[in-house]
């Protein structure tokens, strides 16, 4: 079973999040608090739920996060459209690789999703969503991670 | 808003050629008057989630010609929805909008300028920079009866690349093409160029 795996060159997407990360991140009053890395969720997916679990990932980003953010600086604003449409050719690309080859959710993405909601929960949405822009370099990190080898998505 | 009174920009068309994208309309003319121009536009993520968001564009926001280079704001590939409008003073046009959204997956690749020469022995190539979304294909071959064609991909831009040893009095010929990551397509491929140890570059 060839896996779906993002064929997208992420750097790009990991440069423009430079540019914004330490404004983003200096805007985050919760500092103690996390949303992506709690109990190492990302990090005891297995490559067999791989494709599952970045799926959901960029749902949640494309669905939640990018749209309770409100941000009023074009410089910042532009950044964020660029790494949303991003995210949105992504997840439509994972869509489509779905749809083909059974991109699986199991129990353990299905899990680690809710519990990454739950955190998002916990919040007030506004504080909620800064968090978690302020957070993409982990998903970045991880999405470069394991979607090397062969491309099909 | 000022009020409408300005005529809105018509026939607005993008031309894309090897990833740079440029927003071009009729401007409005009123004698003896500057008009400035505002362009913004919406990817298909705000389309689709955020519709009434419109992001000033990165150098048009505002720009005295009928063009805007939105090169810098066309980061993914999506449609994009493209807009202007004119201004002079208070007075303000409507928004004329691009009738089909943009989607830089259809940007003309033209084949690549490349500059084939010898040191010495070494059959050197030199490409045009692009820019660091384009990678090339180099393919390169021995001018004789069943030659096997070799082919290298270069990232570095603008750089001499050795590509071979050649052997005295031999022919070797290249051609190149381009490829964007970005968007999974190829430029055709330019035409071959030959050059012989002794000789000068030998069109085909």
């Amino acid at each position: 079973l060839r896996r779906c795996l993002i064929s997208m060159d992420i750097h790009p997407v990991e440069e423009t999040f430079q540019e914004i990360k330490k404004t983003i991140q200096a805007k985050d009053t919760f500092q103690n608090v996390t949303i992506l890395s709690t109990s190492e969720t990302l990090h005891s997916i297995k490559p067999s739920d791989v494709c599952c679990m970045t799926k959901n990932l960029l749902a949640f980003y494309v669905d939640r996060v990018f749209k309770d953010h409100q941000e009023l600086n074009p410089q910042i604003l532009r950044k964020i459209s660029s790494i949303a449409n991003s995210f949105l050719y992504m997840h439509k690309a994972l869509q489509r690789c779905q749809a083909q080859r059974q991109c699986h959710c199991r129990e353990a993405a299905t899990n680690a999703t809710r519990i990454i909601h739950d955190n998002y929960d916990q919040l007030e949405v506004r504080s909620a969503a800064i968090k978690s822009l302020g957070e993409l370099d982990v998903l970045l990190a991880w999405i470069d991670k394991n979607h090397q080898g062969t491309l099909v998505a | 808003d000022g009020v409408a009174v300005l005529p809105a920009p018509q026939n607005l068309s993008v031309q894309s050629t090897n990833m740079k994208h440029l927003l071009t309309w009729s401007p409005v003319i009123v004698p003896g008057e500057i008009i400035y121009y505002f362009v913004e536009y919406q990817g298909e993520y705000e389309s689709l989630y955020m519709s009434h968001i419109w992001i000033p564009s990165s150098w048009c926001s505002p720009t005295e010609g009928p063009a805007c280079d939105i090169t810098d704001d066309i980061t993914a590939t999506v449609p994009y929805n493209l807009r202007v409008r004119a201004t002079l003073g208070s007075q303000t046009s409507a928004w004329s909008t691009l009738q089909h959204p943009f989607n830089r997956n259809s940007t003309i690749l033209t084949p690549p300028v490349m500059e084939v020469t010898k040191d010495g022995f070494h059959l050197v190539i030199k490409l045009e920079d692009l820019g660091p979304q384009f990678e090339f294909l180099v393919a390169y071959w021995r001018r004789e009866p069943d030659a096997k064609e070799h082919v290298k991909v270069v990232r570095s831009r603008g750089i001499p690349v050795h590509l071979e040893t050649m052997e005295p009095g031999a022919a070797y010929c290249v051609k190149v093409r381009t490829f964007v990551k970005a968007i999974g397509r190829h430029s055709p491929f330019s035409q071959a160029e030959c050059v012989k140890v002794q000789g000068e570059a030998l069109p085909l």
